[in-house]
């Protein structure tokens, strides 16, 4: 199972069409399926914002999901589904004490679970706060074991386990076990707007390198220099919130 | 490690009701974490025990669970324990290998929990009777002997007394599958013992009054080849071929999401423009191009005044409203009925009445001389002064002008224009209707206005064109229902959702004394609410298949346990027009039994098992008349072996689906009427708006209950299922409800964010918490339906929507009799106070 090391040529990538997110939260759930999250869990999350913001740019219209900006009727709504940006620059590689955190060739950014000691220096140095905190004591939705529901290493480290331990910090993998495999991240597989993209940088041929490098992609908060490899594409409407 | 925690729950459960004692409220029915030991759930200290470890095997089913979506599912199962379910691909051919329109996998956030649904502690897992008052919750476990036998007795006794059609068997939408949905075996077995049935369109749901408005134009319900009426749509694919679409009343992007990918892909890839009309700002309107506000209920009116604009503009498809719909032909001014031919024209056989503009002569619509039938004016004929139905048409449609229909909808007058430009210029144009226009009085007045526009335009029977709620996998022409239905030749009696009540208060048409309700949320979802309560719990005998606990369990004799879609045979065709095969995956849980296994077991001891004795493969067989010489041309080719190894697109012509593509239309003129002779009598035969039955300004009930109260649908639920899996609950505000109410309105009864509210008229009352958005329309409030006020779990802190609406029933759709009146739900005014 455990993938030799060996120079890796891919460098992978996911652009997020935002024109399409309609906020339902079916990669969420299809990662919390593929992961086995617990409940209260979320390693991807869908925020309601304005289009065309960054996460932190603008203060939410309401807490909730799908409360628009605006007065009606001129009014305007948008989602970002966020999960861990698959950093080149990684500051959660950086400021990890034992290297548990680390970045693969082929741009994952993955955690080794027997290494993490839980001290979360990586969670105050994510920008984008897609990294979670196993407190333990969990619950989870009643079925037993979904998912991959295996033990996966890369090169002889522990990334992926349907159980993580409690007191570690855990995130999204970009499905690393099904992408070593040639299958896609759960996300973009269950997307029901065909609104992800994955595949792999290198590759100007891929369709992600044309959304990154011709179809206006974009990182999150590019100002920071992390680098990500999750790109967004803008929404775009062709009469934006008219009434 | 799957034994882990099925041992937890399993075991916990029988635990509980080992000794047949009677509960005061049932345990197994709560959630795993309150049966287990604290802390018990974490799995950590067993971590290996956790894994997957045995073999896989992966199954392709259909998700046949009400919403339409007719997605694929891939399942795996890992020791005979469901693990992960994920898109499945479709086909991309049809039966006979012509290629399909691209279809992609598709599946939601509702699909991807099934697992929870099925494994849920909360299930129903063993028959019960009740021992305490009705719907006092308390419950005695029994066996399927003796609740099957308890079953067949009490129907035979109250039949006795009553009358055969006294059981009302009410199978209705929670499933969209052949045997166990909304076409099912409880029609049959109805059919079997003579008793009633609602029928097979769930119109207690609310869906009947845009599938009438359609038929009055495009189906005669009166020819025998209609039977009654049908209805049916473009193939979901069919919008890639639009240039512009409409969604009215439609919230497609969160109600059928998969189907949005279809819109996005047009826009994308076509440049469609997208248009969303709706009262509401839903993640429908963000998305499209253009968002027209309109004030709830004046559908009809904003199509008039389209259709004013379109005719006073030159806008209409002269050749297509000349050739394919009634414009021409001439309309008795005494009568308003059609002049016919042998009445004013000698020696002529009967026929339409025609002017020839070529010769200026008054002829018979099928005189072989005709050229130019006129499509408007009037003309002296027999001395009277006729017009032609499309003069008929504009004369009616001149009041609308953009400054009266602003006035009546709310649209600005230069959107109103706007639009009409578009409908008149971009073409084709598809129009996509939510079931939120049917949930109106005048629902089917409304959808009447949109077909003579898509009409007068030429949009019907066009690829990118039409009117569609959904695309018919229903095709009622490819399947034999009705044989299933009835083996012995004789059909069970109609009796609607919409006369449950007076049939049990009233004996009126015929008494109804006991009722079976399998894949039904009656109690809570039909309209009028304590009505309908309060008349259930007048019946002598209340028998409820369900795998949860619902609000209609809640006050049953008798609960059977039944299975979810992974644990029964079954066939799902809905939305596309693939056949989706659904094979058992897993064997059902605990004591939990397929409908069609529940009813053999009470028709055996009725004395009609042998119309149940046969497998569920045997009955679709049947039901699809494969090999045989009855087998539809749809079919036509298709061995069980694809079937039951692919989801195999159907023989349609075209491909994409597109109803009526040839122009052949089954009405009595076989053109468009969009003057409907058969709605004289309600006034109604133009699209001539008219005003809701209770939620409009003018009704002097407004000055009480200022708020027009929708009830809509949200993406976490499907009606009222899924309510209670934990994954949705976590992005839900853990299932409660709440009212969406703008600011303006909230802040004169000093509402703030998070109050509890009432919201009450003088039927009932329900209390939730306010959520104050800008994304309703002031005057207009929203709390979506669907979440569950059972004894154990409440999803409202009081009641529920349904508390609030009414079954005021529409008479003019009983024309066609496939589509009575259903409930307007949405045609509701409410006032709203802090709590």
């Amino acid at each position: 199972m455990a993938a030799k090391t060996k120079s890796r040529t891919r460098h992978y990538a996911m652009v997020i069409d935002t024109n399409r997110c309609v906020g339902c939260w079916t990669c969420a759930v299809a990662c919390k399926e593929v992961n086995n999250e617990p409940l209260g869990y979320w390693w991807n999350r869908v925020l309601t914002t304005a289009p065309n913001q960054s996460t932190s740019a603008k203060p939410p219209a309401s807490p909730n999901i799908d409360v628009p900006y605006g007065v009606y009727p001129n009014l305007e709504l948008a989602y970002l589904p966020v999960a861990c940006q698959q950093c080149n620059d990684a500051p959660c590689v950086k400021v990890c004490p034992v290297q548990a955190t680390f970045r693969r060739d082929d741009g994952m950014v993955l955690i080794d679970y027997n290494r993490c000691i839980g001290c979360r220096y990586c969670m105050a140095a994510c920008p984008y706060g897609v990294r979670v905190f196993n407190w333990g004591g969990h619950e989870y939705a009643p079925g037993g074991t979904v998912g991959y529901g295996k033990d996966y290493y890369v090169d002889g480290r522990l990334v992926f386990t349907p159980y993580r331990p409690k007191g570690i910090v855990e995130k999204c993998t970009f499905c690393v076990e099904r992408v070593d495999v040639g299958e896609k991240p759960f996300c973009v597989e269950s997307c029901p707007l065909g609104a992800r993209v994955f595949g792999d940088l290198d590759d100007p041929d891929s369709e992600v390198s044309k959304l990154v490098n011709e179809g206006g992609a974009e990182q999150l908060q590019s100002d920071l220099g992390t680098d990500p490899n999750v790109y967004y594409l803008p929404v775009a409407r062709r009469v934006p919130g008219e009434s | 490690m799957a034994k882990f925690s099925r041992r937890a729950f399993i075991g916990g459960s029988t635990a509980v009701v080992g000794g047949l004692v009677v509960a005061d409220h049932l345990r197994f029915f709560e959630p795993l974490s309150k049966l287990a030991p604290e802390g018990s759930n974490d799995l950590l200290g067993d971590r290996e025990n956790g894994l997957l470890t045995g073999n896989e095997t992966v199954y392709r089913t259909g998700h046949s669970n009400n919403c339409d979506g007719a997605c694929g599912h891939l399942v795996h199962v890992v020791d005979g324990r469901v693990t992960m379910i994920g898109p499945a691909a479709f086909g991309g051919t049809t039966i006979s290998g012509a290629p399909a329109p691209t279809f992609h996998p598709r599946i939601c956030l509702r699909g991807l929990s099934q697992i929870s649904n099925t494994y849920n502690p909360d299930r129903v897992k063993y028959p019960y009777k009740r021992v305490g008052p009705r719907g006092s919750g308390k419950w005695q476990r029994i066996s399927w002997e003796e609740a099957t036998s308890l079953i067949a007795s009490k129907f035979q006794e109250v039949q006795a007394k009553y009358g055969k059609t006294s059981v009302w068997i009410a199978p209705y939408t929670g499933s969209l599958a052949f045997i166990e949905g909304v076409v099912g075996a409880g029609f049959r077995f109805a059919s079997v013992i003579g008793a009633s049935a609602g029928d097979s369109e769930g119109d207690n749901e609310g869906d009947s009054a845009t599938p009438a408005g359609w038929n009055y134009l495009l189906v005669d319900p009166t020819l025998p080849a209609n039977a009654g009426g049908f209805f049916t749509g473009h193939e979901s694919v069919d919008f890639m071929n639009a240039k512009t679409i409409v969604f009215w009343a439609n919230n497609v992007a969160e109600t059928s999401i998969p189907d949005w990918r279809i819109m996005c892909d047009a826009r994308d890839e076509k440049g469609t423009r997208l248009i969303s009309i709706d009262p509401r700002f839903t993640v429908t309107s963000a998305q499209s191009d253009q968002w027209l506000p309109i004030r709830p209920g004046a559908d009809a009116a904003l199509v008039d005044g389209i259709i004013n604009y379109v005719i006073g503009h030159k806008l209409y498809d002269t050749g297509y409203v000349r050739k394919y719909t009634v414009g021409p032909y001439l309309i008795d001014p005494r009568t308003k009925r059609w002049l016919r031919a042998n009445e004013v024209i000698a020696g002529a056989k009967d026929d339409y009445v025609v002017y020839d503009e070529s010769d200026g002569q008054i002829k018979a619509a099928g005189d072989p001389s005709l050229k130019t039938p006129a499509i408007l004016g009037s003309y002296r004929v027999a001395g009277l002064r006729a017009r032609t139905a499309f003069q008929a048409l504009a004369d009616m449609a001149s009041k609308y002008t953009p400054e009266y229909t602003e006035k009546l909808t709310d649209v600005p007058a230069a959107q109103i224009v706007s639009l009409a430009k578009v409908w008149g210029t971009s073409k084709p144009l598809a129009v996509r209707v939510g079931f939120g226009l049917s949930h109106w009085y005048r629902g089917d007045l409304s959808m009447q206005a949109l077909v003579t526009l898509q009409a007068i335009t030429g949009n019907i029977g066009v690829h990118g064109g039409g009117v569609t709620t959904f695309a018919g996998g229903m095709t009622t022409t490819a399947f034999d229902f009705t044989g299933f239905w009835s083996p012995t030749g004789k059909l069970y009696t109609l009796l609607e959702p919409m006369d449950f009540c007076d049939a049990v208060e009233h004996d009126k048409p015929f008494p109804v004394r006991a009722a079976w309700f399998m894949i039904d949320n009656f109690a809570q979802q039909m309209s009028d609410r304590n009505r309908v309560v309060a008349a259930m719990k007048k019946l002598d005998f209340i028998v409820v298949s369900d795998y949860v606990l619902s609000a209609t369990a809640d006050i049953a004799d008798v609960v059977l346990p039944a299975c979810t879609y992974l644990e029964k045979t079954d066939l799902l065709s809905s939305n596309n027009f693939y056949l989706q095969y659904m094979p058992k995956i897993i064997d059902p849980l605990f004591e939990s039994k397929s409908d069609l296994d529940a009813i053999r077991l009470v028709a055996e001891k009725m004395g009609v098992g042998k119309y149940f004795d046969q497998s569920p493969d045997e009955y679709l067989r049947q039901i699809m008349q494969l090999g045989q010489p009855d087998e539809s041309p749809l079919l036509k080719g298709l061995t069980w072996e694809r079937l039951t190894s692919e989801a195999v697109h159907l023989n349609t012509e075209p491909t994409p689906y597109v109803p009526f593509f040839n122009k052949q239309f089954p009405t009595r003129s076989g053109k468009i009427e969009f003057y409907v002779e058969m709605l004289l009598p309600y006034d109604q035969e133009l699209c001539d708006f008219k005003e809701p039955i209770e939620a409009w300004p003018t009704n002097p009930l407004h000055k009480k209950y200022p708020l027009v109260f929708l009830s809509t649908h949200t993406r976490f639920r499907t009606h009222s299922q899924f309510v209670n899996l934990p994954w949705l609950k976590e992005i839900n505000y853990g299932g409660q409800g709440f009212l969406e109410i703008n600011p303006k309105d909230a802040r004169p009864r000093r509402i703030d964010e998070g109050d509890v509210v009432r919201i009450f008229n003088d039927r009932g009352q329900m209390k939730v918490r306010a959520r104050l958005t800008e994304s309703m329309k002031p005057g207009v409030v929203n709390c979506y339906q669907g979440g569950w006020d059972t004894i154990r779990v409440k999803n409202y802190i009081e009641g529920h929507p349904n508390n609030l609406t009414h079954q005021i029933a529409n008479p003019a759709q009983s024309v066609i009799p496939n589509f009575p009146s259903n409930a307007a739900y949405y045609d509701v005014l409410v006032e709203v106070e802090k709590a």
